[in-house]
């Protein structure tokens, strides 16, 4: 288990940082990449920003004061980096971020790194139906199974408001799911 | 340990033990049957050796080797390059459309580079530009795009504060 004051000594200084760069990037990727990709749906997207994420955290950890854990700080960024990567795009692409986001879902069904069924293609349709911040707390309680407390840190929202958030999310999910087509 | 004599009813056996156990489970149960037309796997997957990869790719974009370059550390030049470009764009026009009179940056209309700015995508998000943008150093006049009329700032007061003491102006202020 990495201690996270030691990884961020290393990484801020010149002499180790290289070497814990590439610890902090393997021990997290897995689930920064996830995160990533559940908010910008594609794997090339997800990619991209993955990379930018990393790159802003190396540039910035400086500036992270340990104020939040470590991980919770590299979520802020991942999640800003992805909401930012949206709005680019809906904006070179002339259209709103909800016709975006319809795109994108629209898109997954002949995307090769998609393997779900038609409920799952139903469920991330569902999920574009959602406010932003209603989505990102369902995926980040239901399927990253995080815990509201760490989710708080994330999205600097209090606990109780979260849970109203999720519980209205899976109300929406279940009603787009069970209901006709 | 104290009968109750007065509670002629009976349980099963063991039933207080195994109590706790089967409340859980009926719990457990009605948790799964409450989610469970929602799929717990989102479909999602990646190629083949993707995650081995990462780090190296992310070694390659910082050593600008990478596909998409990012060159973290020339925003302000780039912040520059751009106005620069608005600048020459929209002085071109004005050279086409009106007298050859000498025209400087000063003679841009602000809302042409704000136009500019916000319909051309300068590969920068706001994020990013916040970094490069020392908001200490910006001003009301920067935001206003002319001076405010000292009339035009007694009308807007006139209308919308109720009591001048609010404004808790000093006396020779008030004069």
């Amino acid at each position: 288990m990495i201690v996270e004051e030691t990884l961020v000594a290393e990484l801020k200084d010149k002499h180790t940082q290289a070497k814990a760069f590439e610890v902090l990037v393997n021990a997290y990727k897995e689930r920064l990449y996830w995160h990533i990709r559940r908010i910008v749906l594609d794997h090339d997207d997800a990619d991209d920003v993955l990379q930018n994420t990393f790159i802003k955290v190396y540039r910035n950890i400086d500036g992270f004061k340990g104020e939040s854990k470590l991980y919770s700080w590299m979520y802020r960024i991942a999640t800003n980096e992805s909401l930012t990567f949206l709005n680019q795009k809906s904006k070179k692409l002339g259209i709103t971020n909800q016709e975006l986001q319809e795109t994108l879902v629209e898109n997954l069904e002949s995307d090769v790194y998609f393997e779900g069924d038609a409920i799952q293609l139903k469920l991330q349709k569902a999920l574009a139906t959602l406010p932003e911040k209603q989505k990102l707390v369902f995926t980040m309680k239901y399927f990253q199974e995080m815990k509201y407390e760490e989710i708080s840190e994330i999205l600097e929202t209090s606990v109780g408001g979260l849970k109203a958030s999720y519980h209205l999310a899976v109300k929406k999910i279940e009603s787009y799911l069970t209901g006709a087509d | 340990m104290k009968k109750n004599h007065d509670n002629k009813f009976k349980t099963p056996e063991g039933y207080f033990e195994s109590f706790n156990e089967r409340l859980m489970a009926r719990l457990a149960d009605e948790e799964a049957s409450q989610s469970s037309s929602i799929p717990k796997n989102d479909g999602f997957a990646v190629p083949d050796g993707y995650f081995e990869n990462v780090y190296s790719s992310v070694q390659k974009r910082m050593d600008g080797k990478g596909t998409k370059v990012i060159a973290l550390k020339s925003y302000r030049a780039f912040y520059y390059a751009a106005a620069a470009i608005a600048a020459l764009f929209v002085l071109s026009l004005a050279w086409n459309w009106s007298n050859p009179t000498q025209l400087g940056f000063e003679d841009l209309a602000s809302t042409d580079i704000t136009a500019y700015l916000e319909n051309n995508d300068l590969g920068l998000s706001s994020y990013e530009i916040a970094e490069i943008v020392d908001l200490e150093e910006v001003t009301i006049l920067d935001i206003v795009e002319n001076q405010l009329e000292e009339d035009v700032i007694l009308d807007y007061l006139d209308e919308n504060v109720e009591e001048i003491e609010d404004l808790n102006l000093e006396y020779d202020e008030i004069q």
